[in-house]
């Protein structure tokens, strides 16, 4: 059951024993168990709401424990304005997380600053903690939300080190 | 025939009866804007017509809806009526009895931001008189704490005043990380 998509290169003996290398299915595990830790600030936190409840249904992703503790999460959703007041507290959060650890910038304002181009409002997050992707719109729907969560996924797959991240053990 | 009915005047309302009886030396301007009354007060005098405004069994304004501040330096119009005063301190008030509002401005001057806190009066003035302060730099005197409430603490200028730059001085990248972090 999807056990074959961890390796290329399977060689089966009598349908019982599968060769893969351990980072694969390490991998395998961590893309299809991502655990959101969310920093909602404004609108899009109702889009990243929509995206975990039943209509969108972010856990068909294997997406759905979201945990409001850092030390618990390794997918970071900012997703909303960062004042200036704000950004040290999200840099913490972001130092808490154990590695490895993704992050997402969710929304024009945590990419950019959006249109809030104002003396408190950071313009966009990635100046201070390294983003994995970044999602457009104002606020993005829940299908975007939804498609930045399987980007990630993809980059676990491809076995790529998250963005300030040296080297995943 | 209706147009006409239209065109009668009004009845007076009665704060601006009684503030002309007890405070006529306060009263700088008065005027009604759809439904409010707005009355402009002598600064030095700011306290004593609140603290009637409130206390007055007939006027009984005892909801203080809000207090910001409004900085006309960019209108000269605004400006000139009240002797180039640039900032305008605004109490809403609201009177559950009368079941009507009250706005009372009070022309500043910039050489003298001082204005008497009226925290006395109103215990849920003190985080608007902290916030008047934070963002256009009004100086509540007798206010029991006056701290920034919106910006770090450490932030300097008030940036609702018209002469702040919009984007900032620079706190965008240079803000102080690590006390805050603290």
């Amino acid at each position: 059951m999807g056990l074959d998509f961890v390796g290329q290169g399977v060689g089966e003996t009598d349908g019982n024993i599968i060769t893969t290398t351990i980072d694969k299915v390490v991998n395998w595990g961590r893309k299809n168990s991502l655990w959101p830790m969310p920093f909602g600030t404004a609108c899009c936190a109702i889009e990243m709401m929509a995206t975990l409840a039943s209509k969108f249904d972010l856990s068909r992703f294997g997406s759905e424990a979201i945990r409001f503790s850092p030390r618990q999460s390794d997918l970071l959703i900012v997703s909303g304005r960062i004042s200036i007041k704000m950004m040290p507290v999200l840099k913490r959060i972001y130092d808490q997380m154990p590695d490895p650890k993704w992050v997402i910038s969710m929304g024009a304002c945590a990419s950019c600053g959006g249109v809030f181009d104002t003396y408190t409002l950071i313009q966009g997050v990635d100046q201070f903690i390294p983003v994995d992707v970044y999602i457009p719109g104002c606020p993005p729907r829940p299908e975007d939300l939804i498609d930045a969560v399987l980007q990630v996924q993809q980059k676990i797959t491809s076995g790529a080190s998250p963005k300030g991240v040296e080297t995943v053990v | 025939m209706n147009e006409e009915k239209e065109v009668e005047e009004q009845p007076k309302p009665i704060v601006l009866e009684k503030l002309e009886e007890h405070h006529a030396d306060a009263l700088l301007a008065q005027d009604e804007t759809r439904g409010t009354v707005v009355v402009v007060v002598r600064k030095e005098q700011v306290y004593a017509v609140l603290e009637y405004l409130k206390t007055d069994s007939e006027l009984a304004y005892t909801f203080l809806v809000d207090v910001t501040a409004v900085d006309n330096s960019r209108m000269e119009s605004e400006l000139m009526q009240f002797d180039y005063a640039r900032f305008m301190v605004v109490y809403q008030l609201y009177s559950y009895q009368g079941q009507c509002r009250l706005r009372v401005k009070v022309p500043v001057h910039e050489n003298d931001l001082s204005i008497p806190s009226v925290t006395a009066l109103w215990k849920g003035a003190n985080w608007l008189e902290r916030e008047t302060y934070d963002m256009f730099g009004i100086n509540f005197e007798g206010h029991p704490d006056l701290r920034r409430i919106l910006m770090p603490d450490d932030f300097e200028g008030h940036p609702l005043q018209k002469d702040y730059p919009l984007r900032g001085r620079g706190e965008r990248e240079s803000f102080n990380f690590d006390k805050q972090n603290a």
